[in-house]
């Protein structure tokens, strides 16, 4: 009988055709002429699209979509933690990131996400005085409707953003930006199919106004004036995006922006 | 404040307070003057929205609002090979996901216990009113066919949960575009890119004409909760919580009854209380067709 998903056989989703040989799609080449896919400058983000308050139930939410990218975080709380927790003089924070079964081309088991729950976590930690909420919890959950690159610094600072509509007491917003080392080239907020070309990673989240940062981290092979060069970058595009934000928490409710 | 006896307690509290602390009499009172909470008549449903294609990496997708709450279901199209007994039949997989986002109530690894029970009812529902044929799902006789994945996630908990999600599961199933696909040497279903033409394909495409599916009566429905003599339609979180009997009545689009639900609760359901629902869900079945259609003519304008 339909529907019943134990019985189900194997599938597979069906692929293209054309792969003529195995050449390589044009994001490989070394030169610095190539243009991005969705025809962005090497240093350009992808236009932000942020609401604030769209999940009734929860104390705070925020969505946000980055061209493909699209999230939405749900802030519960500070509510009572867990019977089993030892007694905490301050807040405790608790992180949890999954993906839907359609938010990747291949279809997946829309499981959590650990590894991106304890980097959300870190990210957020440094931002919260957990001074103000003793000895409860304040829960920041993120589900990643669609995925389509740069996940991790969109459901940072998504999170951010819904912590601020959940009125949680925070030094400042944070905003998290991540570049991809191509080549000669270094792409800021890059989408799903640059990251898998990638050759390296680099991704900042910081205090914009306070002008710390809570979480940096860098994969893959990168020299010192390639590190620089990416940090500048996107401490500049953070402190962009922090405004964006900003200005995103101060528009009312009902009317949409960019 | 706190000193004076029951009755002036009441009387003489905030709203909001009462609301908590007596949330039936909050209720009960509201409904003596026909009238909800909310503003809403007692048969009124809330504001609907439709939207369609909200996912771009699925084949079909629908974002639908009931008031507050919210449904997002997605179609993802892969393949399969066809079981012995129905060798010309696709198959279709319903799921729905509560994730923690959508209710205070739902915490990581926990998941909510409402969400197997909808999972099941939707995939009944779906397949027994039949709006899907599921020889319409099948590519190459006995050797593949296709298996839909419908996903559905609840982004936002407000009550009337199955109606919100069996409007975006038919929603997602009339945004649904079929890829063209061919059958390469090795028996394996491949995609055919759409702009390379005619020219050189090497394999004829096996679904060049069913590029959409065939819906017929398509399925919508409408939960009432009993209380008493009232009869509640499209019921919020906060009143399913207060009130207990509910009512699914799901009926097709020439208003055949397609299945009722009434999961027991404390108010035994009276014929003319029963035959009071499914003529709400007739009036609220012409809405919701009137949405859709405008959400799909809306998509075909872009």
């Amino acid at each position: 009988m339909a529907g019943k998903r134990g019985a189900t056989p194997a599938t597979y989703s069906p692929s293209l055709t054309t792969a003529k040989g195995k050449k390589k799609p044009p994001i490989f080449t070394d030169d610095a002429n190539w243009v991005r896919s969705d025809g962005r400058h090497f240093h350009q983000c992808r236009p932000a699209f942020l609401r604030i308050a769209t999940v009734n139930s929860a104390s705070g939410s925020a969505y946000a979509e980055f061209g493909n990218t699209k999230v939405i975080v749900s802030v519960f709380g500070p509510r009572e933690s867990k019977k089993a927790m030892m007694y905490s003089d301050v807040g405790r924070l608790n992180c949890n990131v999954s993906y839907t079964t359609f938010a990747t081309p291949s279809r997946g088991q829309g499981s959590d996400n650990k590894d991106f729950s304890s980097m959300l976590h870190k990210a957020l930690e440094g931002a919260i005085i957990l001074e103000s909420f003793p000895k409860t919890t304040v829960d920041v959950f993120a589900l990643v409707l669609e995925s389509g690159g740069s996940d991790l610094p969109v459901i940072i600072s998504c999170a951010s953003l819904a912590l601020a509509d959940a009125g949680i007491m925070l030094y400042d917003l944070v905003a998290a930006v991540s570049v991809s080392c191509l080549g000669k080239n270094l792409v800021i907020d890059p989408i799903s199919e640059e990251e898998v070309y990638q050759e390296g990673s680099f991704m900042i989240s910081c205090m914009p106004s306070r002008n710390e940062v809570t979480q940096l981290t860098v994969t893959g092979e990168w020299s010192t004036p390639k590190i620089s060069e990416a940090m500048d970058l996107c401490l500049d595009a953070c402190s962009k995006l922090g405004n964006i934000m900003r200005s995103c928490l101060k528009e009312p409710l009902s009317a949409p922006e960019e | 404040m706190a000193a004076a006896s029951g009755s002036n307690l009441s009387s003489e509290m905030e709203v909001d307070a009462f609301r908590r602390l007596f949330p039936l009499r909050f209720h009960e009172r509201h409904l003596l003057q026909s009238i909800r909470p909310d503003g809403r008549t007692l048969g009124k449903a809330r504001d609907t929205t439709i939207a369609l294609g909200a996912v771009t990496s699925a084949n079909g997708s629908a974002l639908t609002k009931i008031g507050c709450t919210t449904m997002l279901a997605a179609i993802k199209l892969e393949v399969m090979t066809p079981t012995a007994e129905s060798p010309d039949e696709g198959c279709i997989a319903i799921d729905f996901h509560m994730p923690p986002i959508c209710s205070p109530i739902v915490r990581p690894g926990r998941p909510a216990e409402a969400a197997p029970v909808l999972a099941k009812q939707l995939s009944d529902t779906i397949t027994s009113s039949g709006v899907i044929d599921l020889k319409e799902l099948s590519l190459v006789g006995g050797k593949a066919a296709w298996m839909a994945y419908l996903d559905i996630y609840c982004l936002d908990a407000d009550g009337s949960l199955f109606d919100a999600a069996l409007l975006s599961a038919v929603a997602a199933f009339s945004h649904l575009r079929i890829p063209v696909v061919s059958l390469n040497d090795e028996g394996r279903i491949v995609l055919v890119s759409e702009d390379n033409g005619g020219g050189k394909l090497e394999k004829e495409p096996v679904n060049k004409e069913k590029r959409k599916l065939k819906l017929d009566s398509l399925p919508f429905s409408l939960t009432c909760i009993l209380h008493k003599n009232y009869i509640l339609a499209d019921p919020t979180a906060e009143e399913e919580s207060i009130m207990e009997t509910l009512v699914t009545v799901v009926l097709d689009s020439s208003s055949q009854l397609v299945s009722l639900y009434k999961p027991g609760g404390p108010v035994p359901a009276h014929t003319s209380a029963i035959q009071d629902c499914v003529a709400l869900t007739r009036q609220r079945l012409k809405e919701l067709q009137k949405i859709l259609n405008g959400a799909i003519s809306d998509m075909e304008v872009d």
